[in-house]
């Protein structure tokens, strides 16, 4: 507890916390939100691809969407700290913070599952439509990401605010999905052809 | 023109639904991150790639992937709307027109998004977007397209940043004063 209250009183921690500009904290959340841009921007751009949008995109050469995301998140481990130091012992007593914490270890974990198993894996690159394998790791990862998000943007809230969120946040999506079955998304881009496309080169 | 812009800007109805429902606001916020970051994600990516800093990927197979950026955009733009229209749900009293007519950084937000859509119209509708599709997968591509990528990154970065600095620039707060 001391040790969390020395934190919390660091020169720079307080600087962040108190100072009345937005080069301090508001920045430091907006660098937390670049971070964040540039893990799960190009993670949902792979998912998406698994899962056979954008089927002439080439898999392979994807992989190098794995160090910008690797970038992205130590950018936020360290923007994430800082915040985290603001009010340590408000955080870790708060069960959405540590819902956060667990799901973005998963994502990370996540990333790791897909770049070994479907882009170190050259029967999972070549195979078209990616295999199951590959299909159930772009899924997870869509799962974990949404509810990092989720967990990091309610934070703030009470917590039977969080609860009534979560639902409503399931439900959406649900229908989302559901809609998506009767939307014509080729109108609008967003579809995806059912039969594997050939190898054109 | 004040008065047009009073009554066309706040909507009782998204208010009255943001303030009972106590899920609302942060749902939408959720959306809004969620819209974000499916729209600069994927912009990022394809202007990195445009811009030379990753490479191996075809361009025209990766301009597939914008539509899905442009619904991220949609995402954002309704839920964006539904904190303007109903901000008298989170700050009680308080007028959208006198919110947008005070705070700094929505404003330059919204200038940067203006532009970020010139520059997007640029890149569509002076043919660079036809030389770009041609590139193969280690192709540089022309100056000017780098131009346009650079610029693209560059306005959407800002316009996430100045969009999370809205809340400190708000001149009102809770019960109109």
């Amino acid at each position: 507890m001391d040790f969390l209250n020395w934190i919390q009183n660091l020169g720079l921690v307080t600087w962040v916390r108190e100072a009345p500009t937005v080069l301090a904290y508001p920045t430091v959340l907006a660098v937390h939100t670049f971070g964040l841009i540039f893990l799960v921007g190009p993670s949902l751009a792979i998912d998406l691809r698994i899962f056979g949008f954008a089927p002439r995109l080439p898999l392979a050469p994807m992989e190098k969407f794995f160090p910008i995301m690797w970038i992205g998140f130590w950018v936020n481990a360290l923007s994430g700290v800082v915040l985290w130091a603001l009010n340590p012992i408000t955080f870790l007593a708060t069960p959405v913070f540590w819902i956060k914490l667990v799901a973005i270890g998963l994502g990370v974990w996540n990333m790791r599952m897909l770049k070994r198993r479907v882009f170190g894996n050259p029967a999972n690159l070549g195979a078209r439509p990616v295999l199951t394998e590959g299909k159930i790791l772009a899924g997870t990862s869509l799962a974990y990401w949404t509810v990092a998000i989720y967990a990091g943007r309610t934070s703030a809230y009470l917590p039977f605010v969080q609860r009534q969120t979560a639902l409503a946040l399931i439900i959406l999506i649900t229908v989302a999905m559901l809609l998506a079955r009767f939307v014509p998304l080729g109108a609008l881009g967003l579809s995806r052809p059912s039969e594997p496309v050939p190898h054109s080169k | 023109m004040e008065s047009v812009l009073r009554y066309l800007l706040r909507w009782p109805s998204v208010e009255y639904f943001m303030s009972h429902y106590a899920w609302a606001w942060p749902l939408a916020e959720v959306v809004h991150f969620f819209g974000i970051v499916l729209l600069v994600g994927i912009v990022a990516v394809f202007d990195l790639r445009v811009l030379g800093v990753l490479k191996g990927l075809p361009l025209a197979p990766l301009q597939r992937l914008i539509p899905w950026a442009i619904f991220g955009f949609a995402l954002a733009a309704t839920s964006g709307l539904m904190f303007v229209t109903g901000i008298g749900a989170n700050l009680y009293g308080v007028h959208p027109y006198d919110v947008a007519m005070t705070d700094t950084w929505l404003q330059l937000k919204l200038l940067f998004m203006f532009l970020a859509g010139m520059n997007a119209l640029a890149f569509y509708f002076t043919g660079v977007s036809r030389t770009v599709d041609a590139l193969g997968p280690d192709d540089d591509a022309p100056p000017r397209a780098k131009l346009i990528a650079g610029a693209s990154l560059s306005l959407w970065l800002l316009v996430v940043y100045f969009g999370r600095l809205i809340p400190w620039g708000l001149q009102y707060t809770y019960g109109g004063q």
